[in-house]
């Protein structure tokens, strides 16, 4: 194990004593964490990952807004809304909300799942890199902030007629993409090519 | 090298409190989803069955189970029945609603209606039909055969049965007036066994009951009463607004009182009123069958003014 380790808030060069099990290492210029590897970085990507798993059924199987208007009661999912985007013929509209409200979330926790359970074997070495590096592309393509907007807007401009409610599935979609954020933040990549030996010091 | 590392900077070591905290995230999921399907299956009310003859107005997943004015059901699917002679509503109940669930429970469907005279379910011309329900408390069941009509509430009183030559514009919920005030309305008319006269069946309130005794003048008071005289001129009268367009009857009592009517008396509808009959003014107790004016309790604290000298 390297006793020399970089501060990656601030810089600072500076030696390691052993540390014990349950510890952390605090940097002695600006006090931010300091690690050879990311601290407890497979479980916790795993703990997140498989958070986000389970909320990403509720998040596509209940409804995203529900609007009453005069007694008149509509509930729409996102594979609805997509459904409907296709149905008026907005095409490239859908494809990009299909992608970034769908696809990738579910790209992702797939993904992130894979890498971390799979990081001791010697196959798929390779395959687990290719992973990390697409996560870490269409990362920025996880839009929240397109379906917010659209809840947004609806209830400003129908607020005055009918009533818009955020649904169940729009918290639950909130948590996931929250949840998937944390999840490749908190992966060390370096893990990807560590040897199990390795990472069993770094632990 | 090792002059070099002694030189450093040496890192702080510290306890780590943190390391068990992210493994409560997937419980704190799965505990939401849990709750999710806690609600949709566990605490969601029963799913009824309502056939209709005609499910006008109603729309999948759009269209409401209300009581009350408050929604307590959506209603989850609209097929045909087996037979094609009804149609299948299926129609999940909200969890505090599931009572509504019983035998003899009735299920209607509100439309719009325009009658002479009357005007109702108009907010749903815009919030589209819905179906409403009249509880009952038999035992529990899930399937139910929807009524046409809303049920009526009959009113206690006393049923009379009234004959006249020719309908004219009475029908169904025309008013029985006593001096102009409305004290009954028309249950019903049908021609008689031998089509000799037109059978008006009628409801007079219990209150107004009194009123009607066995020597008492029906006419019909419908349409407009024209009457052009040399010295009076041209004089028009109508029995009220309400008459002139849903047709009613009138009804004047002479001052010997007789017997009052029971259930299933028989009265003449004439065709006119006699002059002599509205100058009739018996007086008639009207007993304590006349409802009370509700008492209205205030808390009002007593002030007395206190006059300073």
């Amino acid at each position: 194990m390297d006793k020399v380790v970089a501060c990656q808030t601030c810089g600072l060069v500076q030696e390691v004593d052993h540390v014990p099990k349950g510890a952390v290492v605090k940097c002695s210029r600006c006090n931010f964490q300091i690690f050879h590897r990311r601290v407890g970085s497979r479980t916790r990507t795993m703990a997140f990952t498989v958070a986000a798993g389970i909320l990403y059924f509720p998040s596509n199987l209940y409804p995203i807004v529900t609007a009453e208007y005069q007694g008149q009661f509509t509930q729409t999912t996102i594979f609805q809304g997509i459904r409907a985007l296709w149905g008026h013929g907005q095409y490239f509209i859908c494809s990009l909300v299909f992608c970034t409200s769908m696809l990738t979330p579910a790209m992702k926790i797939l993904g992130l799942f894979f890498i971390t359970l799979t990081l001791d074997w010697k196959r798929f070495q390779k395959t687990r890199a290719w992973i990390y590096k697409m996560i870490r592309i269409v990362d920025p393509w996880n839009m929240l902030e397109v379906f917010l907007l659209a809840i947004c807007v609806s209830m400003v401009e129908m607020g005055e007629v009918a009533t818009v409610n955020p649904g169940r599935g729009v918290f639950s979609f909130a948590a996931v993409v929250v949840l998937t954020l944390f999840a490749t933040f908190t992966f060390d990549p370096r893990l990807l090519w560590d040897t199990p030996a390795e990472r069993k010091v770094y632990e | 090298m090792s002059e070099a590392i002694h030189h450093m900077p040496k890192a702080k070591i510290q306890k780590d409190a943190l390391s068990w905290f992210f493994w409560t995230l997937p419980v704190a999921a799965a505990g939401l989803c849990a709750w999710f399907i806690l609600q949709d299956f566990v605490f969601a009310g029963p799913t009824i069955t309502i056939y209709f003859q005609d499910a006008q107005g109603l729309q999948e997943q759009n269209s409401m189970l209300r009581y009350r004015g408050i929604k307590i059901g959506d209603i989850e699917s609209l097929k045909l029945a087996g037979d094609k002679k009804m149609v299948e509503a299926k129609v999940k109940l909200s969890h505090s609603a599931a009572d509504v669930a019983r035998q003899g429970s009735l299920f209607w469907i509100v439309r719009p209606q325009l009658r002479l005279g009357q005007v109702s379910g108009l907010q749903t011309i815009v919030s589209g039909s819905y179906i409403a329900v009249q509880p009952a408390s038999g035992a529990r069941t899930n399937s139910f055969v929807g009524v046409a009509e809303p049920p009526v509430v009959v009113p206690p009183g006393i049923e009379i049965t009234l004959l006249a030559n020719n309908l004219d514009s009475l029908e169904t919920q025309s008013g029985i007036f006593y001096r102009g005030v409305k004290v009954g309305e028309v249950t019903g008319v049908r021609l008689d066994q031998n089509a000799r006269f037109v059978v008006v069946d009628a409801l007079i309130q219990q209150a107004y009951a009194p009123l009607v005794r066995s020597d008492s003048q029906f006419w019909n008071a419908g349409g407009i009463n024209a009457h052009l005289g040399l010295f009076t001129g041209l004089q028009i009268s109508a029995e009220s607004a309400a008459t002139l367009v849903s047709g009613g009857i009138s009804f004047a009592t002479p001052e010997k009182l007789g017997p009052a009517a029971t259930n299933g008396s028989i009265f003449f509808i004439n065709e006119k009123a006699d002059p002599k009959w509205q100058s009739w003014g018996p007086l008639i107790p009207m007993g304590q069958t006349m409802p009370d004016a509700p008492k209205i309790k205030t808390s009002m604290p007593k002030i007395s003014p206190q006059i300073t000298e």
